[in-house]
């Protein structure tokens, strides 16, 4: 069954990321067996809900979902509710932590995003714990007269085992990001995708320097290396390899311009 | 859950096949393989998606005895594994399982007499466009034949580079049909894909798509004919090219910096022991 599911993955790293909800739906059907798997391990743009008991929006995934239902990190409860006692919560002491955590990662997101909806959801390992943060933020720009829209999704699940004054902290990180564009002039563009990244860190853990502080601080720095290389991978790599395929400028104006600086280096070196 | 039908089992993978990026289309007939309940559900219908990968994908191959390129496009299509090599006055068999050129015959009649002195004029400008602007990798198929009491030429120019090694592949294809009655006005018609798959440690592509079309003056001269046409379109290409480069360019500035600011209005990384100070910040601002 591993086979299956690493060729299911390296499918999904190959097929256009602008439908990975569609093609996620058509794996399931052809493997269904794998669906718990597939779905624990294949990133989808997150979805939004509405808490009406906090009266706020909230992101689902798949380590807030028991069963069909959701648990809104900011009241707690899951919707639909779950009938015969409670749906999986973190026990008290790490609600405590996940309060605090989706407090600061409010604040983080409002830095950074200026608007979007956070959320963070906990769960206890046998040594620690693990904590899911997740960003969702949308820019729709057709109406100042650009038609672009765009669309952030941060994915960071991070393992914390917890040694008392040392925290050692396991991050993986996935960045979904989708561009469009529709132009008289350029047609449609798309720009979607996915990248994913891993650190392994060892941090003190004291009153000053909680779990939470480490792991905003590694978050902070792996998502500001992220988007720089999101930067130079979407709008650098891609574009160049566009114009491997085709050259704007033509080889006689290539030529032209490499004999000319020729001339120039040997006129300026030459004696 | 209700059980999946053999029907719709082969509907998903053959739309899987069909998705493959340039390139990579061997690595996803691999992935599907071993994902299906049973690999043989797929053996009736894979020679006709392979086809139509191919054909549509518009992939290059080397003129048997000849140092110019074939495409095995729809528009080039004789039958089934056959597809026209006009500049080398032959037809290539191409086997679309294996991917490769199997033999090649003579023409028995492919090429139009009448329309032929104007698709060769095409071609020729064709091929002197392509090296000048897509080469190393790009190809040029020039057809042409008459419709409905008109003359079609069609120009296809298929451009890719595959770099799996670096984990990027790419391609561009462009078709340009021009119809006509000779002498008379030209109805030029263009439609523009391109693909770019970088997958190192993720999957980002890259998918644009976009049509044009003109009007360009008529002229019975066939080669002044090809060459005002041509013109057009490459003026109209270069203005696609260079959309896409603006697109590029407003998305990185504009939109990729409106998702997510590089730093905080601050201008500094946050203090992590002071982050619940800039929520009584803000709220003190109210």
């Amino acid at each position: 069954m591993t086979d299956q599911l690493d060729c299911a993955l390296d499918l999904m790293r190959r097929l256009p990321p602008a439908h990975v909800e569609d093609h996620l739906a058509g794996l399931l059907d052809l493997v269904p067996d794998l669906t718990e798997d597939l779905l624990s391990a294949v990133d989808q743009p997150l979805k939004i809900a509405y808490d009406n008991h906090a009266k706020r929006d909230y992101l689902l995934c798949d380590y807030n979902r028991d069963g069909d239902s959701y648990r809104s990190p900011w009241s707690n409860k899951y919707d639909p509710p779950i009938e015969d006692g409670e749906g999986a919560v973190p026990s008290a002491a790490l609600r405590a932590i996940e309060v605090q955590a989706n407090e600061v990662f409010d604040i983080y997101r409002d830095l950074y995003f200026e608007g979007g909806v956070s959320s963070v959801y906990c769960w206890d390992l046998d040594d620690g714990f693990a904590a899911v943060v997740l960003i969702k933020k949308t820019q729709d720009q057709s109406k100042k007269g650009q038609p672009m829209k765009g669309t952030w999704d941060s994915i960071h699940v991070v393992e914390v085992k917890d040694m008392k004054k040392t925290g050692h902290y396991k991050l993986t990180s996935t960045i979904m990001l989708s561009i469009d564009t529709e132009t008289e002039a350029s047609g449609s563009v798309n720009l979607s995708g996915s990248l994913t990244r891993q650190e392994e860190k060892d941090f003190p853990v004291s009153d000053a320097s909680p779990h939470v502080t480490n792991i905003g601080r590694m978050i902070e720095e792996m998502e500001s290396k992220l988007r720089m290389t999101l930067e130079h991978i979407y709008f650098g790599k891609t574009k160049e390899v566009v114009a491997t395929l085709r050259n704007q400028i033509g080889n006689a104006e290539l030529e032209k311009r490499k004999n000319l600086s020729n001339q120039i280096g040997s006129a300026l070196g030459g004696k | 859950m209700g059980d999946v039908s053999n029907e719709d089992i082969v509907r998903i993978a053959t739309d899987f096949l069909l998705n493959a990026p340039p390139g990579e289309f061997m690595e996803v007939v691999t992935d599907v393989r071993a994902l299906l309940p049973n690999e043989s559900l797929l053996n009736a219908s894979a020679l006709s998606t392979f086809r139509e990968y191919n054909t549509e994908q518009m992939v290059q191959v080397t003129s048997p005895g000849n140092k110019h390129q074939v495409l095995i496009s729809k528009v080039g299509e004789v039958s089934d594994g056959e597809y026209l090599d006009p500049r080398g006055r032959q037809v290539v068999q191409y086997d679309h399982i294996k991917q490769e050129v199997t033999g090649s015959r003579p023409l028995s009649g492919e090429l139009d007499a009448d329309v032929e002195p104007f698709r060769a004029a095409f071609d020729q400008e064709a091929s002197r466009y392509v090296d000048e602007h897509y080469s190393p990798n790009g190809a040029t198929g020039v057809y042409g034949k008459k419709e409905g009491g008109n003359y079609v030429i069609t120009v296809c120019i298929s451009s890719s580079k595959f770099n799996p090694n670096n984990y990027w592949n790419g391609r561009w294809r462009s078709i340009w049909t021009a119809t006509f009655k000779p002498g008379g006005q030209v109805q030029l018609q263009g439609s523009l894909k391109v693909n770019v798959h970088y997958y190192e440690d993720g999957n980002v592509q890259l998918n644009t798509q976009t049509t044009r079309s003109a009007s360009v003056a008529g002229n019975g001269n066939a080669p002044d004919l090809a060459k005002e046409v041509m013109k057009n379109i490459i003026k109209l290409e270069q203005g696609l090219h260079a959309s896409l480069d603006t697109s590029y360019n407003t998305m990185g500035d504009t939109t990729f910096k409106a998702l997510r600011r590089a730093l905080p209005i601050t201008r500094a990384k946050i203090d992590w022991n002071k982050i619940r100070t800039y929520k009584l910040g803000q709220e003190m601002g109210k």
